[in-house]
């Protein structure tokens, strides 16, 4: 009875300030919803990822590594270490990511040659991750509260969403349109444009599996619309809900990785 | 690496200014945003990555300049960061500061004009005081090639009033002249259209076409027009007069026309396909004309009223008084040992003059100083470390196909396999492929290591080391010692004087490692091994730019480029820095299993003039054996053969030594103008000789021959060089170089050749006239 009266209540109020904030905030929950089905499934998480790097004269280069992630709290802080097996002579390169909402990422490199742990600089995540068409961003998942969301169309299968920059001067776009699958809640297409309106970048879903029970990703690609070239990314052996302790989730797993948490084969 | 336009700001005291890097800003977002531009590789301090530390033990990639600085004291922040860049410093900004350039790769270089002018008109957008330039070899080449466009339509108009005006001059009455204007324009016409039918581009070398033609095409009409005034008064009718004219004048017309067309023809021999089509077009528009005159020209002759023609032989008789040919005639035999002895002289001063002819080009100085590519090229050179490119291109030659069809053949014969797993690594075996592709096999293997039992892993996973093994060694260009070789080249360069500034993989792999570290100058080094390499290039393409790695190296790591940046595009100037490479190579061998090669529009000039060179010279020798074939064939004798070769040969190498003592370069326009000056400046000689033979005939003695010879004859040769050297003349107007050097060149053959005609023919003539006229006199 109460919560019937608070929708009354802020209905009769967004019917007061316009349809704007209303169309705001159903849109924002869209967003959120997603990016916890895409970036947060689970408590923990392992998977094999596999990206074939296509530049637009149809050269190809591999990569191969192995993530780790832990969840401190469903959207919010996030443990994450990637550790690299191909090409063979990036082998054992290791990234550490703590990803934060209210603050700048930590990451960390460990090149394993050069026998260097390095810190990455909080700055720019909108750069390439090794040489694919996925930036970094694209990895860890964008902060949803870095744009504004609104709904440009809806079906019975799909939203279609636009978001824009808050702040345009830090991002190469101009907005974004993201297709969001009804399903599993899960963003299957995003598009974005530059400043002419061009569309110049594409991410697109080409494959969903259920993984204990969570939908997941296991093969989207992203394409340079303007110069050609694109990178594929597939994950197989996806497993939620490991137990990963904190205590690989450090500067020690760099130099030494937890090899039992890398065993994928069971 | 693509070709490149380079657009330069200039600040008197420095562009690190809000002002300056605004506008900067502007200019490359909108170059980016053109159609025909790479915009993925287009480099400016507005695009490129900013790799730094941030704080001490962090690395960063951010963009130099995404947004333009707010103030001044940001622009210096901008400064201090690109000046701790190798690959930036003075390649995107001067080394003084002074100058910012914008590298804008373009599709086809054909473009580049249009481009040029549209970045042009954005920058007149601009309220700054800043000197905005645009230079580049495709820009010159291209914009060579629109300018051209436009002399085309001013000179060979110009061309066409000059030799009405000279017609006029010669036979005062336009509808008499008319029959020479009508026969030439035809003949333009027609040649042009037939070039553009047949499906071929108008290009520098064709634009020309027309101003060739031109004046050559008139040249048998004022012969038969000549004659004609001269004979009507005999005959009293066109018909009979026509006949009698033709009778005469056909086989050195045809004569003249087939070796001036052959002159052409030889172009063809040329390796240089614009050259082929520029000499077969005017070749062939040659012998047309040839065909119109002999029959237009008679027909129009005789339809005209007999009154005009009266009128038209009073008006030219008047100044056949004037007797200076008779006198050319008469000092010529007179002080015939004095003459030949002169000019043996001048053939002696040709002689050394030609050993000094100095091959070079360079696209650029086909514009006169004033022209605004030329300043440009001039201005962005002083400040920058060049703005011509040339790249030399490393490969390594080890193919590790064999050894990897191996492994997977050793693999095969493993017991353990499943039939499945012998399948997959089957197909592999059966694939026709160029390239070994690891990545392809290494994928393969990975999804059968991942599918099959226990039982097979321990062959599949030996085969994948001993893949990944192959793979790794076959990437070269992660090899510290090759990239270390590569960097000595880059230094020892650098010490040449000739090389403004090189970069190469190796300085990328220094920059980044040295950012990895602590970023000082101690660190800018090179890895101990490959994998670091790896590793640090792994690095550098987590950029914003991670593209940028292939202008260096391919992905599969076994072709790397190394860019010298250049301070001058003169073909001499990149010859020089061949040579200088060539001799580092000889003292430090390459690398075992490494090739290198050149490759770059500047280089690519360097070759197409040897071999224009080379062609020309060829062209050059097989035009005068035809020619002196043709000679001795048209006189049946080949003492007339060998005299008419006489005049030409002088006038060549009278031309070519001039060229040489005057100091003016051997370039692309001149080569051109080689062995088609054989074919023109031997007309003269033909007919000369041709009617020196009939008429000694007729007089049976060389005295009297020579009086005659020196009227009509001598009168219509005379003009014809007058007409077709200012004919020429319009071309020195032009702002282009190669028009007026064209220009000047032809104008000159024509007026010495007609000079050493009717001078050295007759001396040479009366000093041997009884070896030479054996058979009229027997």
């Amino acid at each position: 009875m109460k919560t019937l009266l608070l929708t009354t209540l802020s209905a009769a109020v967004l019917f007061v300030s316009g349809q704007a904030i209303g169309a705001e905030k159903s849109a924002r929950d869209i967003v959120e919803q997603a990016e916890l089905n895409a970036y947060y499934s689970g408590d923990d998480g392992r998977s094999a990822a596999r990206m074939i790097i296509t530049d637009n004269q149809g050269r190809e280069q591999i990569r191969q590594f192995t993530i780790l992630r832990k969840d401190q709290e469903d959207g919010g802080v996030q443990d994450m270490m990637v550790f690299f097996s191909r090409p063979a002579d990036v082998r054992d390169t290791v990234f550490r990511v703590v990803k934060r909402i209210n603050d700048d990422d930590d990451r960390w490199l460990y090149l394993p040659d050069l026998d260097l742990v390095k810190r990455i600089s909080a700055g720019d995540k909108r750069t390439s991750f090794v040489g694919s068409h996925f930036f970094y961003e694209d990895v860890s998942g964008r902060n949803t509260a870095l744009d504004s969301y609104e709904i440009l169309s809806e079906d019975d299968e799909k939203y279609v969403l636009k978001g824009t920059p808050k702040d345009p001067g830090n991002v190469e776009f101009s907005y974004y349109e993201v297709v969001i699958d009804k399903e599993h809640m899960l963003p299957i297409e995003s598009t974005f444009y530059n400043d002419s309106g061009e569309a110049y970048r594409k991410m697109e879903v080409l494959k969903i599996e259920t993984v204990q029970g969570y939908p997941t990703v296991t093969h989207s690609r992203i394409s340079d619309l303007e110069n050609g070239g694109k990178t594929e990314m597939q994950f197989r052996f996806m497993k939620y809900n490991l137990g990963l302790p904190d205590s690989i989730f450090s500067e020690r797993s760099l130099r030494n990785p937890p090899a039992e948490w890398l065993q994928l084969r069971d | 690496m693509h070709d490149m336009i380079v657009v330069g700001v200039v600040n008197e005291n420095t562009v690190y200014n809000q002002k300056t890097l605004t506008d900067l800003h502007t200019i490359s977002n909108y170059a980016e945003s053109l159609e025909g531009v790479i915009s993925d590789d287009l480099m400016s301090l507005a695009n490129v990555d900013n790799i730094t530390q941030k704080q001490p033990g962090t690395i960063r990639f951010e963009w130099m300049m995404k947004q333009p600085p707010e103030n001044d004291a940001e622009a210096r922040y901008i400064q201090q960061q690109v000046e701790d860049l190798p690959l930036l410093y003075n390649t995107i900004v001067s080394g003084d500061g002074k100058a910012a350039a914008i590298y804008v790769p373009i599709e086809s270089k054909d473009e580049s004009y249009a481009l040029a002018e549209q970045l042009r008109s954005k920058i007149s957008t601009l309220d700054g005081s800043d000197e905005w330039h645009i230079t580049g070899l495709p820009v010159a080449e291209d914009q060579f090639g629109y300018e051209m466009f436009v002399q085309m339509g001013i000179s060979a108009p110009l061309a066409a009033a000059v030799i009405f005006a000279l017609l006029w001059f010669f036979f005062r009455n336009v509808r008499f002249i008319s029959a020479a204007m009508i026969a030439a324009m035809s003949t333009v016409l027609i040649t042009m259209g037939a070039l553009i039918a047949l499906g071929f581009t108008v290009h520098i070398m064709s634009s020309m076409i027309a101003i060739f033609l031109m004046p050559i095409a008139v040249v048998d009409s004022v012969h038969i027009m000549s004659e004609f005034s001269d004979r009507y008064r005999e005959k009293g009718n066109a018909k009979d007069t026509i006949k009698d004219v033709l009778g005469h004048l056909f086989t050195p017309m045809l004569f003249t026309s087939v070796t001036s067309t052959i002159g052409f023809y030889s172009l063809m021999l040329t390796p240089i396909p614009p050259v082929q089509v520029f000499g077969a077009f005017v070749g062939s528009g040659i012998l047309l004309a040839f065909l119109i005159t002999v029959i237009f020209v008679p027909a129009y002759l005789c339809a005209l009223k007999p009154s005009t023609l009266e009128s038209f032989v009073q008006m030219t008789h008047e100044e056949h008084k004037d007797s200076w040919l008779q006198k050319i005639g008469t000092l010529a035999a007179r002080h015939a040992k004095l003459w030949i002895a002169f000019f043996l002289a001048v053939l002696t001063f040709a002689w050394f003059g030609i050993q000094q002819i100095n091959i070079n080009d360079n696209p650029v100085r086909w514009f006169k100083p004033d022209h605004e590519v030329r300043i440009a090229d001039e201005v962005l050179n002083d400040h920058f470390a060049g703005t011509y490119n040339a790249y030399l291109v490393f490969e390594s030659t080890l193919d590790a196909t064999e050894k990897a069809r191996a492994a997977v053949r050793d693999a095969l014969n493993n017991d353990a396999l499943s039939a499945e797993s012998r399948d997959a690594l089957s197909a592999l075996l059966e694939q026709e492929q160029e390239q070994m592709n690891f990545n392809q096999w290494i994928i393969a293997i990975d999804d059968l290591l991942f599918s099959v039992g226990s039982d097979q892993l321990e062959p599949l996973k030996g085969l994948m080391t001993k893949l990944e093994q192959l793979n790794s060694a076959s990437k070269a260009f992660q090899s510290p010692e090759l990239l270390a070789y590569m960097s000595e080249m880059q230094a020892y360069l650098q010490t040449t004087g000739l090389v403004g500034k090189s970069n190469s993989l190796s300085d990328v792999v220094k920059t980044v490692n040295r950012e990895l570290r602590s970023g000082e100058k101690k660190d800018y080094k090179l890895p101990d091994n490959a994998n670091g390499v790896a590793q640090i290039l792994l690095q550098y393409q987590s950029s914003h730019r991670p593209q940028d790695l292939w202008h260096f190296v391919t992905p599969d790591y076994k072709r790397s480029l190394m860019w010298l940046q250049l301070t001058s595009g003169d073909n001499q100037h990149v010859t020089k820095v061949v040579n200088a490479v060539d001799s580092y190579i000889q003292d430090n061998p390459l690398p075992a299993n490494i090739k290198m090669d050149w490759a770059g529009k500047a280089y690519l000039n360097v070759v197409w003039q040897e071999a224009m060179v080379e062609g020309m010279l060829d062209s050059l020798i097989s035009a005068f054996v035809v020619v002196f074939i043709m000679m001795v064939l048209l006189f049946r004798s080949v003492v007339f053969g060998v005299l008419a070769m006489l005049p030409l040969s002088l006038t060549i190498a009278f031309i070519y030594g001039l060229i040489g003592w005057v100091g003016k370069d051997y370039d692309m326009p001149i080569a051109v103008l080689s062995s088609l000056t054989l074919g023109l400046s031997v007309d003269f000689a033909i007919h000369f000789i041709e009617r020196a033979r009939a008429t000694f005939k007729q007089t049976g003695n060389w005295k009297d021959t020579l009086v005659v010879m020196f009227d009509e004859p001598a009168r219509a040769i005379s003009r014809n060089a007058i007409v077709i050297a200012i004919g020429f003349t319009p071309l020195l107007l032009a702002p282009l170089v190669p028009y007026i050097t064209v220009g000047v060149f032809l104008a000159s053959i024509m007026a010495i050749s007609a000079i050493v005609t009717l001078i050295m023919l007759p001396a040479v003539m009366t000093l041997f006239s009884r070896l030479i006229f054996r058979g009229g006199q027997s």
